[in-house]
This record gives C-alpha cells, structure tokens and sequence, in this order.
C-alpha cells in the first residue's frame, strides 16, 4: 500500500517528429489535461512534461493502492494520452514507455540533469520541467509526492551541473560563438558586435553575445530598412552598408549572414582593416552560405575567422566532450535516486505505523478504562488480569491469521511475525521430536498456540 | 649542501604542484589547480628558507650565476603566483612548476666550481647579477605565457578548442600579461645589461663574448616593445619575440653556468 511514481511517455529515442509534434500539448491545453488525467481511478498526482522532443507524464498512484496497481495506472495514462490527442492507441503503444518505481525516479532525475536530452547537457529542459511544474501546481495536480520527486530532481540538476562539465561548451551556434568570443577576448563587455545581413542566426547569436554581456550592437545591410529592422529587433544602432570597413575596425566581434553570391570581405581589406586596427583580434563568425568572408583573410594573424563548418566542428568537439562527461553524471543520479527512493519507501511505511499505533493505544486504553470502572483501586489479580487482555487482544487478529495461513503464505507470516515481534530464530525451527519430549513440553508454553487457545476461553 | 632539507622539499613541492597543474591540462577538475597552488606556495616558502639557509653559510644568491639560478626560480614562482592573485592562470602553472623544478636542481646539483662568497664581485658585480636574475626571472614568465599563447592560438586558428584554449587563460589576457612582463622586465634588464657592461670593463679580460648574446635579448625586447607602440605589434609576433630574447637570455646563463663549473 502507498502512493507510487510512474512515467509514461514518448521521445525523440523512440517516436520521430511527427508523432511528437501530434501528441505535444499546447500550453492552452494543459491545464485542462492535467484535471482529466486526476479523473484516471488510479492516480492521486500529476505533471504533464511536453516539448518538441518529448511527452511524459509523470505520476503518483493514489495512496490506498497496492504497489501491484502500478501498471494498471500506467496503462491508464496511455489509453488517456491516445485518447485526448485522438491517436491510434496501437499506433501510440509503439512509441511509449513505461517507467514504475525506483525507474521512474531515475527517468525523471535523467531528464532533469539533461542526461536523456537530445543534446546531452542542454540546460532548456530544466526550464521545461520547471514550467510543467509550475502548471501542475497552479492546476492543484501535484501533491507531496511528485512534488518532493520535481523538487529533487531540479537539485540533482544543479549538481549534475556543478559536479560534472556536461554543460561546459556551446552545443549551438549561438553558444559556440559566446564561447571562442570568451576565449579569444576574456571578458566581453565593451565589446562592440558587428551584424552584417540579417540573417535569423546573426540575431540570436548577437542576442546571446548581449546577454553574456557584450556591448553595443552595430548592424548593416544593404538594404537601409532591414538594417533598421533587424536593429530594433537587437536593441542595436543600424549603420550604412557603405561604412562596413570602418565598422569592422571598430568592432571586436563580426557576426556575418548576408545572401550575397561573392564576398563581401575579402582577403586585402581584411588586411587593411587590421592595419588600421592595430592588430588588435578580430572574431568573425560567417554564418552565410556561400560565405561572406573570405576564408584567406582567416589566415591573418589577430584573425579569427569561423565558418558554419567550422563552429559545427565545435560543437561536434564539445558534444563529445560532454557525452565523456555523462558517465560522472549517470553515478549521480543513481546515488540520488537510490536516496529519494528510500524515503519513497519509509513514506509507503508511514500510514501503517500510524494505524497500527492507535490500533494498540485504543485497546489499551479501554482495557485500563473497563478496571478503573470497578470504582476501587485495582488489586495485584485486576492488573494481571488486565495485562493479559490486552495481550490476548492484541494477538488475537496476527494468531489467527498465522493459523490459518496456508503454503508460502504461512511461511512468510512466520518469517514476518519472528522478525517484527524479534523472536530467536530457532524457534522457527520444525516442530521437535518426539523423542525429546522435556524440550518440546518446556516450548510448548511458550508458543503461540497456546496464547490463542487461552484467548479464546 | 646548506639547506639541503629545505631544497629537497622545494623541489618535491614544485613537482607536486607541477604534476598536478598539467593533470588539470589533461582532465583533472579544477579543484585540483586549488591543491597544485597550495603545493607551489609551501614551494615557494621551503625555497625561501633554502636560499635564507645558504645565506646564512655564506652562499649569497648573487654570488655567481649557479646561486643566483636558485634565486631565478624562486622569483619567477613568485611573479607566477602573484599574477595568479588577478587572473586565472592554471594553465601557465603547467610551464612555471616545472621549470622551477628543472632550474632549481641545475642550479644546486651541478657540480659547485668552489669559490664563491661576495667578497669578489663588488657592488657593481652584486647589483649586476641581482638586477639580471630579476630580469631573466620575469622574461622566463613571460615566455611561459607566450608558448601558452601560442598553443592556445594554433588551437583556434585550426578550429579545434582542445584542453589547453578550454582550460587556458583568454588569448588577449594572456597577450596583456606577456606585455607586462616585458614592461617591467625590460627596465630591469636595461640597467643590468649596463652595470654588467661597467662592471665587465673593470675587469680583467674586458667584454666577454657571450654579452653580445645578451645583446640580442635586450634587442629583442626592445624592439618588441618598440614596434607594439609604434606599429601594433602583439599576439603571436609578439609571443615569438618575447620567446627569442627568453632563450637568448637562458644561453647566455648556461654559457656561464657552463663556464663556472668547468673552471
């Protein structure tokens, strides 16, 4: 008995886009998904996980179900994720998974440290989960459970982080560009960025370079309007496409996108261009296709020219780095899972020892309640009396059920009934023989039978 | 050996700290930069009392090109983990633990020419030596930068972000760094060449041959410095300079060295 997790869903390892983008849940829709998964007759809690790469529920059984209802309860979730995204439930079971117990603390801890991300380390799903988080307790969908479960998960992610370089190195072209700028100039603030084109990669990558702290934004195109645009677009001052030598003297860092078919920088203004800067580094990051630098002009010394190959070889090189650094992590959340489903299992153990404390108080009670009711102080015979009333009552329900247990089951009610009441071992020993009757007399008294038979007088 | 206690601790330490630096170029975490600087301070400490310790028996740092290699080491720790107080520079400690091992032992395990003490040398002697070992201890950090610059720049001009450029200090940090060091190690350098050049003119024999060595040192620096204020020069021009008149430098106290112990 006790509430228990489980995690039901698909992703990227097993369902391709299609099938992802069809099951995902717009944000609109959660909230009323999460009150329909409530209604399932099995599950006491829930949070709906849905990104372009996954689509997990995760969920706490009610408290008053065995532990055997755990894949009743998973099969729930399933028949209601087909049913409410209108899939083919067998087409759907193809895809799934299914995680119960200590295994679905585990998923949830491996996605939560990015460990199952499609890029290993990626820090948005954190934000994801939080967010799902967020929605089912604004829905009222998560309860001490899933709750403790999340929040766990969430300082498992930290430590994932700080124990391990799984994050460490850009694993996109945005981050990639934030980092070789990091290496090349230390600190960027005061950094001017340079955006030629507008391309919607140079945005992003000029926005992250921003927000690592870089300083103003300087963007040119041909055309005037979109420079204007894209400008506004960045929080950055648009500027003259005829000033592009000037800028690119000015500026520490070139961000370049431009659909032009020839370059637009080439090798011998480059050199002027850092003539004129007094050789002080340059990083040009040429996202364009065919590019906008020429890659003669990365020969120059202070310049350091990456090309979209390039920064995907950097990102290849630090995706594989990362992946050596998964190992660390997947000891820590096995360590930390092991921990959480430990104190899954003690809360399991909590409503039984509450029950079974008041069981023995109440019978205590109105045996010392029925000798007080005499009126007179009790004698030594009332007190003796008493005591073993108590006792006979207390063991009446265990004695009778140790009786008539049958096969395995009587074994392990008298394995049990050893171990929680601490009985030596030897007595669970087979009945001895007739040929030593002093012992088996002097046992006798001793074992339960007798107590069971005097209850009953 | 005066200090040998002191010495073999030093050197054990500077080992210490040199393996660990370059296990954190490897892969070690950077938690072990926090113990590999520990080991270079106690280093540096037990390598103070080492060269107190031969002071007070008479071997003055600056008695001769073999005392004042010991004093060199110690110095070029010491600016290293100076410079550590304002940047992150673990991984030129790869470069400076190790050569503080390498110097040190060459300086007191080569076999002793005998003499020694101050009483020969003269003021001018004294503040030569001092002023040169200063100088060289300081180029010798700088160099250490420059060869990290330029492994860190070969790096990314190949696209390739290995252990040293992920792990190293910022290639303009570490340009910045090795223009101090040339900065305040030139002046240093300038007025040794010229006490040295006084003091080798009062002396039996005139200029020895191997000044002109020194020459080419002084020259390099000061055309380095010379062309970075004029024309610009830094980054890897520079870190090439900077590593020509290190080891012009270095010759020149090998050929010394080299001379005093077979005298």
């Amino acid at each position: 008995m006790g509430a228990d997790l489980l995690v039901v869903g698909l992703s990227h390892h097993t369902a391709p886009l299609d099938v992802r983008e069809k099951l995902a849940y717009p944000e609109g829709a959660l909230a009323a998904a999460l009150a329909a998964v409530l209604e399932l007759p099995s599950l006491g809690e829930a949070v709906i996980l849905s990104t372009c790469n996954r689509v997990e529920v995760y969920a706490a059984t009610r408290a008053e179900l065995a532990a055997s209802a755990l894949p009743a309860a998973a099969g729930e979730v399933a028949r209601f994720l087909a049913s409410s995204r209108a899939f083919d439930a067998e087409r759907l079971s193809r895809h799934l998974y299914e995680h119960t117990g200590p295994a679905a603390v585990r998923h949830v801890f491996r996605v939560a440290a990015s460990l199952d991300s499609l890029v290993v380390g990626e820090s948005q799903i954190l934000g994801q989960l939080k967010s799902a988080w967020g929605a089912a307790a604004q829905a009222g969908s998560i309860g001490p459970l899933l709750g403790r479960c999340l929040e766990r998960a969430f300082g498992v992610a930290k430590r994932v982080r700080s124990e391990t370089a799984i994050a460490r190195g850009g694993a996109n072209v945005s981050s990639v560009a934030v980092e070789l700028a990091t290496r090349i100039f230390g600190e960027l603030a005061g950094r001017q960025v340079l955006v030629v084109g507008a391309g919607k990669m140079s945005d992003l990558a000029a926005r992250h370079l921003r927000a690592d702290g870089a300083g103003a934004i300087l963007v040119t195109n041909r055309s005037a309007e979109k420079a204007a645009e894209l400008a506004r677009k960045v929080d950055g001052v648009a500027r003259p496409w005829a000033e592009l030598p000037a800028l690119l003297v000015a500026c520490d860092i070139v961000i370049s996108s431009t659909g032009a078919t020839e370059p637009i920088v080439t090798a011998a203004m480059m050199k002027e261009v850092m003539k004129a800067r007094r050789h002080r580094p340059i990083f040009v990051i040429d996202i364009a296709v065919p590019r906008d630098v020429d890659p003669k002009a990365g020969k120059l010394d202070g310049v350091y020219l990456f090309d979209v190959d390039d920064l995907a070889k950097v990102v290849a090189e630090n995706l594989a780095e990362r992946r050596k650094e998964a190992d660390g992590a997947e000891r820590i959340v096995l360590s930390e899972a092991a921990q959480f489903v430990g104190w899954l299992r003690a809360q399991g153990v909590v409503p039984t020892i509450k029950d079974l404390r008041e069981r023995f108080t109440q019978v205590a009670q109105a045996e010392v309640e029925r000798t007080l009711a005499s009126g007179h102080a009790p004698g030594d015979q009332e007190i003796r009396l008493m005591a073993e009333r108590i006792v006979n009552k207390l063991l009446h329900t265990p004695l009778m059920a140790l009786k008539q247990g049958e096969g395995d089951e009587a074994e392990a009610l008298v394995t049990a009934a050893r171990r929680l009441f601490a009985l030596p071992e030897e007595r669970a020993a087979p009945a001895p023989m007739p040929a030593e009757p002093a012992a088996d007399a002097g046992e006798a008294a001793e074992t339960p039978a007798p107590r069971a038979a005097r209850e009953k007088t | 050996m005066p200090g040998a206690a002191w010495f073999w601790a030093a050197i054990a330490l500077y080992g210490v700290a040199g393996g660990l630096y370059l296990g954190f170029l490897v892969g070690l975490k950077e938690s072990a930069t926090r113990a590999a600087r520990a080991a270079l301070v106690l280093g540096f400490a037990a390598h103070a009392c080492e060269i107190g310790a031969r002071g007070l028996a008479g071997l003055h740092p600056v008695t001769s090109v073999r005392e004042a290699l010991g004093l060199l080491a110690w110095l070029t720790v010491g600016a290293y983990l100076a410079a550590g107080l304002y940047w992150k520079l673990h991984a030129v400690g790869a470069f400076v633990a190790p050569a503080a091992v390498a110097i040190l032992s060459t300086a007191r395990l080569s076999p002793d020419p005998g003499g020694g003490g101050t009483e020969g040398l003269g003021v001018l002697g004294r503040v030569h030596i001092s002023l040169a070992t200063a100088g060289v201890a300081i180029f010798a950090l700088a160099a250490a930068l420059a060869v990290l610059y330029l492994v860190q720049e070969r790096q990314l001009k190949h696209k390739h972000l290995g252990r040293v450029v992920r792990k190293g200090a910022a290639l303009e940090t570490l340009d910045t760094l090795v223009h101090r060091c040339v900065q305040v190690g030139f002046p240093i350098f300038t007025v040794a060449m010229v006490t040295g050049a006084l003091w080798s003119a009062r002396r039996a024999g005139g200029l020895r041959p191997e000044y002109s060595l020194s020459m080419v040192a002084w020259a390099a620096f000061a055309a380095l410095l010379v062309a970075r204020m004029t024309a610009g020069w830094r980054g890897r021009k520079a870190a090439l300079m900077t590593i020509v008149g290190f080891a012009s430098a270095a010759v020149v106290l090998g050929i010394y060295l080299a001379r005093h112990v077979g005298a």
